[in-house]
């Protein structure tokens, strides 16, 4: 008696989740947790010693970086400062470059379409590639030195920057545009008094945003030969001379965080 | 003059906007439209300043049929017609004078618009369109701090900073209060009359049609099916127009408050 | 001609103004202080531009089919290095994304030591952590799987901590008043509110992932990047064409598979 009402009981309750999502879920689980481990042993195939032996040998390393050698600050300010000069015109370009790009690539503005969708793959096509390939590339082209890294700066933040002004365009209110078009006004009247004071705010922020991502990107640079304190950073690895090595990394760090904490604060003021 | 000749309109999805509108409109007069929303009232007002096109007849201004025009033409022909829209649309961030002068765009050469180099004559315009409609106060102010009878206010001043010979008002008073509707359409009126602006306005509020029109025209499915001098309107005339028994909220109401 | 006169501007405070000014000053400032500074030999850049010209760009467009093995090879690597570095990163960042959510303890200390953890590690570039872990475990894919999981985990652990902060915490209250133990809210309030957003989050890091980890090879951390610097330092540029295909097919493909799964999800 006891028996049957057990197993009704259970018949009559439904399970928590349906036996199918259950099973995909499962199924999905597994292959994600399979290809980490994959992944894992792929990754360490070259490794000499193994997973437990770097471990152990990574605390003796670390060790080489410490102290830092504090006093090579004042010789690597120089390239520091061109590092952020590189990322400043940079985003600038970029900031001027991008306005006919994202009113190309804004589907309420570029109505004809071939043109919408031309801006559009481009710019897809240029955030795909990651800044120092650029660098690379441009170094290749260019010749060692900062130009080269200001090039690939712009190209590289006019993916982002576009797309993202782009997509503000396409959330404007039409409304005043319409009512600028039926006062008789041009096109680019239209945009200058419609469009432009609703995405001003939001395009300033933006640079912002992009100007910190520069200053991130401009610092690596120079470990592909394309200037400022990158550069630097390469010569002391090939020397070994580890303790410059972190002396510099420390100055990159505190100058990124200062950089951003400024850039945070004036975009706070924008919106 | 305006003057719609067999004018027809198929949107690109197939639906009939305008169905063969044959209306005469004389300077000076104050017509109102009424009909039900999806009537064609919009596309009819629209067709006047060719916000839409019509695509087939042909639609005489001042006698010239302006569904030719295309470029600066039409450009032309947006600065003697002023618009006034049910959601104001006006730039929220830009200041009242900034969205006022707007309406000398289309009299303003690009580079000089751009750079902000507004003729005096032109900024005194725009004050004085902003005093007429009693919101000269507000001149500094952000659009988008003031009220919606207030903002409405300031696209009329806009329409008038225009100069325009015509003015068409689609919905104005639809997103208002009823005291404020009254203030707007009789700033409409009075406008009309001072300065003889030929007048359009799409109305679905009967009593606000009755009082304020010299003429109504009563639309459905894209046809005119009235058109006459207010004094031959009865509830009977739009109970056809609507096609069923006229309800409250057909009505504004507040006569009394303006 | 009438003469108009417009009423007078309102006044801005002193205090604004003087603000505005300074701004415009610092900014003004920084500008001069760039392009004097700013140390480009134009004429040469351009000199060379013109001479390299014909030597890279239609050799980038014609790309060295030969190669296709070694860098279908390299690709996959890249691969598996961000998706382990992602997988590292979705884990590490839970216990820091709770760390740093005001909501989950009531100790402003901790947060904002939570915040500060997070905040430093998202100032190391991806590749300055690379260089740190090629030299601790030697120049090999694994360095790389090191940095990007550590990398990774400073932005997932500020995107968690403020999906922690969103929930609705009334859920939680109730489980509270009907007798849950701390635990057991985590599991049966917490978890069911944040796991979507996580998800999504964590496979959004490993689309970014995806692209850094395809240059960590420029500093010997494994992947495609090995490839790039050979390249450029062999001036194989029909080669560089082909690695530059294989990057914006690999990272266009990932892109639009992770669009389309976390629109699924969330």
């Amino acid at each position: 008696m006891n028996n049957q009402t057990n197993s009704t009981s259970s018949q009559m309750t439904p399970p928590l989740y349906p036996a199918k999502t259950k099973a995909q879920v499962t199924l999905i689980f597994f292959i994600v947790i399979g290809f980490y481990l994959f992944s894992m042993v792929w990754t360490q195939r070259q490794m000499v010693g193994g997973f437990t032996d770097a471990l152990g040998n990574m605390g003796v390393v670390i060790n080489k970086f410490f102290p830092p050698n504090l006093s090579v600050i004042p010789a690597v300010w120089d390239p520091m400062a061109q590092t952020i000069q590189m990322a400043i015109i940079a985003t600038t370009v970029a900031a001027i470059l991008t306005v006919p790009l994202a009113l190309l690539s804004a589907q309420n503005i570029a109505t004809f379409k071939p043109i919408y969708i031309t801006t559009r793959t481009f710019l897809n096509i240029l955030r795909t590639i990651p800044d120092l390939v650029l660098a690379v590339v441009f170094v290749g082209l260019f010749g060692i030195g900062l130009f080269p890294g200001i090039i690939a700066l712009i190209i590289f933040s006019l993916g982002i920057l576009a797309k993202l002004i782009s997509e503000t365009i396409e959330s404007v209110d039409m409304n005043p545009l319409e009512a600028m078009r039926a006062s008789g006004g041009n096109v680019f009247q239209v945009i200058y008094y419609g469009l432009v004071p609703q995405v001003l705010p939001q395009f300033a922020s933006f640079v912002l945003y992009v100007f910190e991502i520069n200053i991130r990107a401009s610092v690596v640079l120079g470990l592909v030969g394309a200037g400022g304190i990158g550069l630097v950073l390469d010569q002391q690895l090939g020397f070994y001379n580890y303790p410059n090595v972190m002396a510099i990394i420390i100055l990159i760090f505190i100058v990124v965080l200062i950089i951003e904490y400024i850039s945070n604060k004036l975009r706070e003021a924008l919106i | 003059m305006i003057e719609f000749k067999d004018v027809s309109l198929v949107y690109p999805n197939g639906t009939e906007g305008l169905k063969n509108i044959n209306v005469t409109i004389n300077d000076g007069e104050f017509v109102v439209i009424v009909g039900l929303s999806g009537a064609g009232k919009s596309t009819f007002i629209r067709s006047v300043n060719r916000l839409v096109t019509p695509t087939s007849g042909s639609l005489l201004i001042d006698n010239e049929d302006i569904l030719k025009y295309r470029g600066s033409d039409l450009r032309k022909l947006r600065t003697k017609i002023g618009m006034i829209f049910q959601s104001y649309n006006l730039v929220n961030r830009s200041n009242v004078l900034k969205n006022v002068i707007a309406g000398r765009l289309g009299h303003t050469g690009t580079l000089r618009s751009i750079l902000n180099l507004y003729k005096k004559e032109d900024i005194g315009l725009a004050y004085e369109s902003l005093q007429r409609v009693n919101i000269d106060d507000k001149i500094h102010s952000r659009a988008d701090e003031l009220s919606g009878g207030q903002q409405q206010r300031v696209s009329i001043a806009r329409v008038l900073t225009q100069k325009p010979n015509y003015i068409l008002a689609d919905e104005p008073v639809a997103s208002l209060d009823p005291p404020t509707s009254h203030q707007v359409m009789t700033y409409l009126k009075k406008i009309n009359k001072e300065d003889n602006i030929t007048t359009i306005v799409n109305l679905h509020f009967i009593d606000m049609a009755m009082e304020y029109a010299d003429r109504i025209i009563g639309m459905r499915a894209g046809e005119v099916v009235f058109d006459g001098p207010v004094s031959e309107v009865s509830e009977k005339t739009f109970e056809e127009i609507y096609g069923r028994t006229i309800r409250e909220d057909d009505l504004r109401g507040g006569a009394q408050e303006s | 001609m009438a003469t108009y006169s417009l009423p007078p501007k309102p006044k801005r405070s002193l205090f604004k103004k003087t603000k505005r000014i300074m701004i415009f000053l610092a900014i003004a400032a920084v500008y001069v202080w760039t392009f004097l500074g700013i140390d480009v030999d134009w004429g040469r850049a351009a000199e060379r531009a013109i001479n390299n010209f014909h030597r890279v760009i239609p050799k980038l467009f014609h790309p060295d089919w030969e190669a296709t093995g070694e860098v279908a090879g390299k690709m996959f690597e890249t691969i598996t290095i961000a998706f382990a570095g992602s997988f590292m990163a979705a884990i590490l960042a839970i216990p820091l994304g709770f760390l740093a959510a005001q909501n989950m303890s009531r100790s402003r200390l901790l947060t904002a030591s939570g915040k500060w953890i997070l905040s430093a590690i998202r100032a190391f570039p991806d590749i300055i952590l690379a260089i740190l872990f090629v030299v601790a475990v030697g120049p090999n894919a694994f360095a790389g799987v090191l940095a990007i999981a550590i990398g990774s985990t400073g932005m997932l652990g500020k995107l968690y901590s403020e999906v922690v902060e969103s929930i609705d915490m009334r859920v939680v209250e109730a489980m509270e008043a009907n007798g849950a133990n701390k635990v057991q809210m985590l599991f049966y309030g917490v978890m069911p509110q944040i796991i979507p957003e996580f998800l999504s989050y964590a496979i959004y890091r490993f689309e970014i992932d995806i692209r850094a980890s395809s240059i960590l090879g420029i500093v010997g951390a494994g992947g495609i990047g090995t490839m790039i610097i050979f390249a450029a330092n062999n001036r194989n540029w029909n080669e560089m064409g082909l690695i530059l295909l294989a990057i914006i097919i690999v990272v266009t493909v990932i892109d639009s598979i992770s669009a389309r799964i976390r629109r699924k999800i969330v």
